[in-house]
C-alpha cells in the first residue's frame, strides 16, 4: 500500500495528524509519496522539512517531489527556471513573497532543489501538477482530451497529481477518433484508434485548510484507491 | 475566399520570389506565414523585408526567436551532434547577418495567430520547438487542435507538408469525489478538425528540391497542397558563396534532412 498526500504548506499539526493516521492503517503502508508543496509562506515551513527529513523509528522515509510553492522559492533564490517569482507575486503579492523569503532558509532551499520533479512507479506517474508543470492544475472539470495528453506524455496509466488539492478519481473509460492523412503523393486510408482506460487522481491537501487534512492510499497491486479525510485539532473525534 | 499559407523559407530569397508568383496565379485573397524566416539560407534580410513590404500576418518561429533570444533550444532539437553542430553555425552566421530592423521585427512576432476558426502557429500551440508529425498519435494531435481553440490548425516546423483529418472524437468519462453522488459517465465528443502542415518554403525536406505550401478555400474547406519548382541552384550557390556548411546546399538540392525525426519529437525545450 502506497500512502499519496500533497499540500502540506508548512503545516505540522496536520502532517503529524497524518502521520498518525498513516500508522493506525490496518493494511501496512509501505511506501510514502509527498507531491509537493510541503512548504508555504508559512513560519513552520522549516519544521516540516526537518521532520521529513528526520522521520522517527520505525516510521517510513517520504519520498519528496517538488510543488508549485517549492517552485516560487527556487525563483526567489535565483534558481529556478525563471529569474523572477512573477507567478508567486502575481498571485499572492509581495508580503507573502517576503514572508516566503523569511519562512525557509538557504540550506533548506537547497535541499528541496535536490528533490524530484515527480516518480515514475510501475504505470503510475506521481506528481505536483503534472507533466507539463507544477503550476498545471488538473481538476474534475479538466477536458478530457487534456488529461488524456498528460497521460500519453510519459505513457502511464495512472497519474497522480495534488496542484489542486481535491480528492478526485477521474477514469478515462476509453473513446475513439477517426483518423486520416493526405500528404503530396498518397492518401492515407482513415484509421479508427482507440484510447486505452486510464485515470488521473487528484490526491487532496494536508495542510490548506485547518482542522481537516485529505490524503490518498493505493494499492498498486490489488488497484484499489481509498481517500481518506483526517480531522485534528479541535475538529478531531469526525475522522473516517 | 481562398489564402495561402506558408512557412520555413529559412532565409531561401529565389523560393519565396516563386510561391509568392504562385500564389498570384492562384488568386489567393490573403497569404499567412508560419515563421522561420531566417536560419540555414543566404538571403534572412531579403526575406524579412520582403514579408514586411507585403504585409503578412507572421507568427515567430523557432529560428526567429533563437535570433531573438539567443540560441535557446537543447540538442534534443537536433537528431545527432553533427546536426546541432551545423545548426549552430548557421545561428551564428544569421546572427551576424541580420540588421537591427529585422531583429525588432522578429522580436515582435506572435507565438499564435487566430482568425475566426483558423489557428496560426510554428511548431504546436505549446511551442514552436514542437513537431506535430502525421504519425503522432491521434488523441495528442486532436489535444493540440483543441488547445488552440479551433477548426483548423496551421503549422509548419517539419518541412514536409500533410492535411490530417482528425473525426468523430469521443472519450467516456466517470468521475468519483467523495463529497458528491455517483456521477454518470459522460461521453464527449467533437466536431470535425483537421492540422494542416504547410511544409517549408526555402528548405523543403519532402524528397524533392520544390517548395511547397497550401492554398485553402475557407467557404468549401478544400485545401491544395502546392508544390512550386523554381531554381534552387542560385540559392545553393548562395549558401556556398556565403561560406555556409555545404551539407545545407546539398540537402537543398535534395529535398532532404531528418531533422524532424529526432529521439522524440514531442519534446518541449524549456532551456
Amino acid at each position: 500500500m502506497w500512502a499519496i498526500l500533497s499540500g502540506i504548506e508548512g503545516n505540522i499539526a496536520a502532517y503529524e495528524a497524518v502521520l498518525a493516521d498513516i500508522k493506525r492503517q490496518r493494511v501496512k503502508v509501505e511506501q510514502l509519496y509527498i507531491l509537493g508543496d510541503i512548504v508555504a509562506a508559512n513560519p513552520d515551513s522549516e519544521k516540516v522539512i526537518k521532520r521529513i527529513q528526520n522521520p522517527l523509528p520505525g516510521e517510513l522515509e517520504p519520498q519528496v517531489c517538488i510543488g508549485w510553492w517549492e517552485e516560487q522559492c527556487f525563483a526567489l533564490h535565483g534558481l529556478g527556471s525563471t529569474a523572477e517569482p512573477t507567478e508567486l507575486i502575481a498571485r499572492f503579492g509581495k508580503e507573502t513573497a517576503k514572508l516566503l523569503w523569511d519562512s525557509l532558509s538557504r540550506e533548506t532551499v537547497q535541499w528541496l532543489r535536490n528533490c524530484h520533479f515527480g516518480f515514475f512507479e510501475l504505470d503510475c506517474l506521481l506528481i505536483h501538477g503534472s507533466t507539463i508543470s507544477v503550476s498545471d492544475e488538473l481538476t474534475p472539470q479538466t477536458p478530457p482530451w487534456q488529461m488524456l495528453d498528460r497521460l500519453q506524455r510519459v505513457q502511464a496509466n495512472h497519474l497522480f497529481c495534488g496542484r489542486s488539492g481535491q480528492v478526485f478519481e477521474y477514469q478515462l473509460q476509453g473513446g475513439s477518433v477517426n483518423s486520416s492523412v493526405m500528404t503530396l503523393d498518397q492518401p492515407h486510408p482513415v484509421q479508427t484508434i482507440t484510447a486505452p482506460k486510464r485515470r488521473v487522481v487528484g490526491v487532496g491537501n494536508v495542510g490548506r485548510e485547518l482542522g481537516k487534512a485529505t490524503y490518498t492510499l493505493y494499492s498498486p497491486y490489488s488497484d484499489s484507491l481509498e481517500f481518506k479525510t483526517v480531522y485534528y485539532g479541535s475538529k478531531k473525534g469526525f475522522g473516517n | 475566399m481562398k489564402i495561402a499559407v506558408m512557412s520555413c523559407i529559412h532565409g531561401n530569397y529565389a523560393a519565396l520570389d516563386a510561391v509568392l508568383l504562385d500564389i498570384d496565379q492562384q488568386q489567393a485573397e490573403k497569404i499567412y506565414c508560419l515563421g522561420d524566416l531566417v536560419g540555414y539560407g543566404p538571403y534572412p534580410n531579403a526575406v524579412v523585408e520582403q514579408i514586411r513590404s507585403l504585409d503578412i500576418p507572421t507568427v515567430q518561429g523557432c529560428w526567429d526567436e533563437d535570433i531573438v533570444e539567443g540560441l535557446n533550444a537543447c540538442e534534443c532539437s537536433y537528431p545527432s551532434l553533427l546536426a546541432e553542430k551545423r545548426g549552430k553555425i548557421a545561428h551564428e552566421w544569421t546572427n551576424k547577418q541580420v540588421n537591427p530592423e529585422v531583429r525588432e521585427y522578429l522580436a515582435q512576432l506572435p507565438h499564435t495567430y487566430k482568425e475566426d476558426n483558423l489557428c496560426f502557429v510554428h511548431g504546436s500551440p505549446n511551442s514552436n520547438h514542437e513537431y506535430l508529425l502525421p504519425e503522432m498519435d491521434a488523441f495528442t494531435a486532436l489535444e493540440r487542435v483543441l488547445s488552440s481553440d479551433a477548426d483548423i490548425l496551421f503549422c509548419g516546423h517539419t518541412h514536409v507538408p500533410y492535411v490530417r483529418t482528425l473525426d468523430s472524437g469521443q472519450l467516456q468519462v466517470t468521475v468519483h469525489q467523495p463529497s458528491k453522488n455517483e456521477q454518470p459517465t459522460v461521453s464527449f465528443n467533437t466536431p470535425l478538425k483537421r492540422i494542416i502542415n504547410v511544409g517549408s518554403v526555402g528548405e523543403p525536406r519532402h524528397g524533392r528540391p520544390n517548395a511547397t505550401y497550401v492554398i485553402y478555400d475557407t467557404e468549401t474547406t478544400a485545401v491544395n497542397l502546392r508544390e512550386v519548382e523554381y531554381d534552387y541552384q542560385t540559392t545553393c550557390a548562395a549558401i556556398l558563396d556565403a561560406g555556409l556548411p555545404p551539407i545545407f546546399a546539398w540537402r537543398l538540392a535534395r529535398g532532404l534532412e531528418f531533422a524532424e525525426k529526432a529521439d522524440d519529437p514531442t519534446h518541449v525545450c524549456e532551456r
